[in-house]
C-alpha cells in the first residue's frame, strides 16, 4: 500500500496506542465516581487535558474535549444567534459551511489563485454587525495557510471601533485548525482567536476525539446536556482512553514538528518533480503559503475520479478535490473559489504525505501515478 | 459492435460488462440516475453504486458515463406509484421503470449517442424480437420486462441470461470483480431498504380506518390507512392475539379494511383477472401460462383478447389490483397487463 492521504486519516501512532491502553479495561473507572480510584483517574485526564493544552499555548481549563473536529466547530457556533451575522472564507469545511448558516446572513470572503483569504475583501465584509467569524488554519482541499494573525488584527479593531462607539454587538473569531496541526506551530495567543477546533484523528491520535480551545468569558452554550461535565460545556463520560491518546499524540507531532516539516517539504519537492510532466499538469496552491505536505494538481480532460480507481487497483490511495461518488457528486466549493473552471476541477488530485511516505514509495506512487494517466490516455484516444 | 449497458453497481451488470468486452463489443457502461427522497434515517445507497459501477468500468478498462434520470424517473415512477397506491392499487413500479426509464429513456438515449445495441444485467433472454426467460428458473426477471417492446428487444443484449446466478458469482469473483460479494439490493430502488409505508406516509396524505372481520363485521382495531394495506398481507396490522388475520379487501371510499383468518375466505381467491393497459408482442391465443408475480410459479391459463381476461384453470390467492399478470407459451414471454379487477365464477 502507498497511502496518499494524510489529511483525511492518520493511522495511530505507537506512542497513542500506548498511552491509552491501560484506560481500555485496567483504568475503566468513571472519573466522576466517589472512590479513590476514580479520582486519581480524574486527575490523570486533568492532566493530559493540560498536555494537550500546553501544546497550542493554553490551559487545561481552556479545553472542551468534544467528540472530535465537527462536533467542536458545532460547539463554537453555539455563540451565533439566529439574527446575528456570520463571515467565512470561501474555503471552509463543510460544517463551519453549514452553522454559518444559523445566523441571519452569511458572508463569505474570496480567496485568491492560492486559496488564500483576500484581506481586502475581508475587511470590506467586516462591518458592525458582523458577530462570528470563522475561518480555517489551513483549507483542506489546498492545503493553504491562511493568514490568521492579520485577521485578528483586522478583528480587534473593529472591536476597538465598536467599543469606542458604545456598540454593544459582540464580535468572536473561531479558527478550525483540523488541517495544520501537527504540521506547524499553533499558538492560540500568537493566532489571536478566541475559539480553535482541533483534532487528534489527523495527528496520529485516535478517531472520535477532539477539542474546543475556548478563550475566557466567551458564553458558548452547551450543545449535549447531561451531567455538566466539561464545566457543563459537553455533558457524556469522559474518553479517557481517547484523551491519553490525544494527549500523547499532539506532543509528539509538536515535538517532531521542524524536524518533519523538512522531510515532508523534501518528499514533496521529489513528487513534484517526478510529475511535473504529466500532460498539461497544474499544481495548485502557493508553496510559500501551502502545508508541507500538500500536493494538489489538476490534469484538465481527465476524470480525477477514474486515475483514483485506477490507482487503488494498485493499492495506491489517493484523493480527488472534485465531485466524486463518494460525496454524492458535491463540487468542491474551494476549488471554484480559485477559479478552476470544470474541467480543471473533474481533474484535480490531492495528495497528501505524512508518517507513511518516504522517498523509495514515492517514486513507486510516481510511476504508478504516470502508468495510470498513460492508460487513460490511450483508452480515450482508441475512442477517437 | 457499440453497445451501451446500464450499469447499477451490482454483480449481474458487473460481470455483462466483462462478457461483452471478451465478445469483442465497445462497451460503454452507464449509470443511470433515478431519483432519489434524501431523509434524514432513511439509507439511500445511490453514491455507493455510482462508485462501484465506475470502479468496475475503470477495472475493466471501458468507457464509463452517468445518464441523468432524476426528473423523468420521479415524473414517471414515482408519481405513477403514489397516483395508484391513493387508488387503492398496489402498482409495480419495477416494471414502470422498464418500461419508460430502462428500455426507453436510456435506450434512446444511448442509441442518440452511438450506440448499437443495448444492454443489460437481467436474468432474461432476447432472440430477435422476442423476449424468453432466463437459463436461471429461480432468478428469471421476464416479469419486469414484459412491457417492453420488440423494437427494443431486438436491440438489446442480456448477457447473464445464459447463465446461472451461481456461475455468474463464480465468474465475478474469479476474474477479481470487487463487487463480486455485494448482497443484493432489496425492495424499490428509490426507497431503499426503507419501509414502502414509512415512504408513502411522507408523500400521500393518510387517516386512520376500522380493521373489519369480514365473516363477523365487526370491528377488531384501527389501521393507518388504507392505502398501505395489499391483499394477503398478514403483517403490520397491529393484530397480535391468536392465529393471524389476513387483508382480503379493502374499500378505499369508505376507508375500510377487511381481515380474515381464514385464508380459503373467498375474498382471497380468483379464477379470472380483468386487465388493463395490455401489452402483447404475440399473439396469446390457445392454452397458456401466467405469472401473477415475479418469482410466482407458472400456472396454466388462457387470454380472452376481447374481454382482455386471464381465466386460470386454478383459483389463484391474493390477486391484487395494479399488479401485473405476464403469459407465457413455454419459455417464451408474450405479454401482459394489469390487474383492474378480479373475479371468481365457479
Amino acid at each position: 500500500m502507498i497511502y496518499l492521504d494524510h489529511a483525511a486519516a492518520t493511522p495511530l501512532a505507537e506512542s497513542a496506542r500506548r498511552a491509552m491502553t491501560p484506560y481500555l479495561a485496567e483504568k475503566f473507572f468513571n472519573p466522576s465516581a466517589a472512590y479513590l480510584p476514580a479520582a486519581e483517574l480524574r486527575r490523570e485526564y486533568e492532566a493530559a487535558k493540560e498536555r494537550i493544552a500546553h501544546v497550542i499555548g493554553a490551559k487545561g481549563a481552556d479545553l472542551v474535549i468534544t467528540s472530535g473536529a465537527t462536533e467542536s466547530i458545532n460547539l463554537a457556533f453555539s455563540l451565533v444567534s439566529s439574527s446575528a451575522e456570520t463571515l467565512i472564507s470561501a474555503v471552509e469545511h463543510p460544517a463551519v459551511r453549514a452553522n454559518a448558516q444559523r445566523g441571519a446572513k452569511c458572508q463569505i470572503v474570496q480567496v485568491d489563485a492560492n486559496g488564500r483569504i483576500d484581506l481586502a475583501d475581508f475587511q470590506a465584509k467586516l462591518n458592525k454587525n458582523t458577530q462570528f467569524v470563522s475561518v480555517c488554519l489551513a483549507s483542506s482541499e489546498l492545503g493553504t495557510v491562511q493568514p490568521i494573525s492579520d485577521i485578528a488584527r483586522l478583528i480587534h479593531a473593529e472591536r476597538q471601533r465598536r467599543a469606542l462607539a458604545g456598540e454593544a454587538t459582540p464580535l468572536y473569531f473561531h479558527c478550525d485548525a483540523s488541517q495544520g496541526l501537527g504540521l506547524m506551530e499553533v499558538k492560540v495567543a500568537r493566532l489571536g482567536v478566541d475559539l480553535l477546533t482541533i483534532n487528534a484523528a489527523k495527528i496520529y491520535g485516535p478517531k472520535g476525539v477532539g477539542a474546543l480551545y475556548v478563550a475566557h468569558r466567551v458564553p458558548l452554550r452547551p450543545q449535549v446536556l447531561g451531567g455538566g461535565q466539561e464545566m457543563g460545556l459537553r455533558s457524556g463520560t469522559e474518553n479517557v482512553p481517547a484523551v491519553m491518546a490525544f494527549a500523547a499524540a499532539i506532543e509528539e507531532a509538536a515535538k517532531h514538528v521542524s524536524s518533519e516539516q523538512r522531510r515532508l517539504r523534501q518528499l514533496k519537492q521529489q513528487l513534484h518533480q517526478d510529475l511535473a510532466d504529466l500532460p498539461n499538469v497544474r499544481f495548485l496552491g502557493h508553496p510559500k503559503t501551502q502545508l508541507p505536505n500538500y500536493l494538489v494538481l489538476s490534469l484538465p480532460g481527465f476524470d480525477a475520479e477514474r486515475l483514483i480507481f485506477a490507482l487503488e487497483a494498485q493499492e495506491v490511495y489517493l484523493a480527488t478535490g472534485s465531485a466524486c461518488s463518494a460525496n454524492k457528486g458535491i463540487k468542491s466549493p474551494a476549488l471554484e473559489a480559485i477559479g478552476l473552471n470544470d474541467a480543471e476541477i473533474a481533474g484535480s488530485l490531492r495528495i497528501t504525505l505524512g508518517k507513511l511516505n518516504d522517498s523509495s514509495n514515492l517514486a513507486e506512487a510516481a510511476k504508478l501515478i504516470h502508468a495510470a494517466v498513460r492508460a487513460e490516455q490511450q483508452r480515450m484516444q482508441g475512442q477517437g | 459492435m457499440k453497445v451501451f449497458l446500464g450499469m447499477s453497481g451490482g454483480v449481474d451488470s458487473a460481470v455483462s460488462a466483462h462478457l461483452l468486452k471478451e465478445q469483442g463489443h465497445e462497451v460503454v457502461g452507464v449509470y443511470m440516475k433515478n431519483w432519489s427522497k434524501d431523509l434524514p434515517g432513511m439509507k439511500c445507497p445511490w453514491a455507493e453504486d455510482l462508485a462501484d459501477a465506475k470502479r468496475t468500468a475503470v477495472r475493466l478498462g471501458i468507457d464509463f458515463r452517468v445518464f441523468d434520470f432524476e426528473s423523468d424517473y420521479k415524473q414517471k415512477v414515482v408519481d405513477y406509484m403514489l397516483a395508484e397506491y391513493q387508488k387503492g392499487n398496489t402498482p409495480n413500479p419495477d416494471i414502470m421503470c422498464n418500461q419508460e426509464i430502462k428500455f426507453k429513456l436510456f435506450a434512446d438515449t444511448a442509441f442518440e449517442q452511438g450506440a448499437e445495441l443495448i444492454a443489460t444485467g437481467h436474468y432474461a433472454k432476447s432472440k430477435g424480437r422476442q423476449l424468453l426467460c432466463a437459463k436461471d428458473t429461480n432468478k428469471d426477471q421476464s416479469y419486469f420486462l414484459y412491457r417492453i417492446t420488440a423494437d427494443v428487444i431486438e436491440r438489446t443484449l442480456f448477457p447473464v441470461g445464459d447463465m446461472l446466478k451461481s456461475e455468474v458469482k463464480a465468474l465475478a469473483e474469479n476474474i477479481g470483480l470487487t463487487v463480486a460479494h455485494k448482497p443484493e439490493s432489496m425492495g424499490v430502488c428509490f426507497v431503499g431498504e426503507a419501509n414502502m409505508k414509512d415512504f408513502l406516509a411522507e408523500f400521500v396524505e393518510t387517516r386512520p380506518g376500522k380493521i373489519i372481520e369480514l365473516e363477523t363485521n365487526t370491528e377488531l382495531g384501527i389501521h393507518d390507512g388504507a392505502i398501505f394495506y395489499t391483499l394477503g398481507q398478514r403483517h403490520g396490522l397491529g393484530l397480535t392475539q391468536g392465529l393471524p388475520y389476513y387483508v382480503v379487501k379493502k374499500d378505499m371510499a369508505k376507508n375500510l379494511v377487511y381481515v380474515s383468518r381464514n385464508l380459503n375466505a373467498g375474498e382471497l381467491w380468483a379464477n379470472r383477472a380483468t386487465l388493463r393497459d395490455i401489452v402483447f408482442r404475440e399473439s396469446a391465443s390457445g392454452p397458456l401460462q401466467a405469472r401473477i408475480r415475479h418469482r410466482a410459479p407458472l400456472v396454466p391459463a388462457h387470454f380472452d383478447a376481447e374481454t382482455q381476461t386471464v381465466y386460470f384453470d386454478d383459483a389463484q390467492k391474493s390477486l391484487t389490483p395494479g399488479q401485473s399478470v405476464v403469459l407465457y407459451r413455454g419459455p417464451l414471454c408474450l405479454g401482459g397487463g394489469i390487474i383492474e379487477s378480479t373475479d371468481k365464477v365457479c
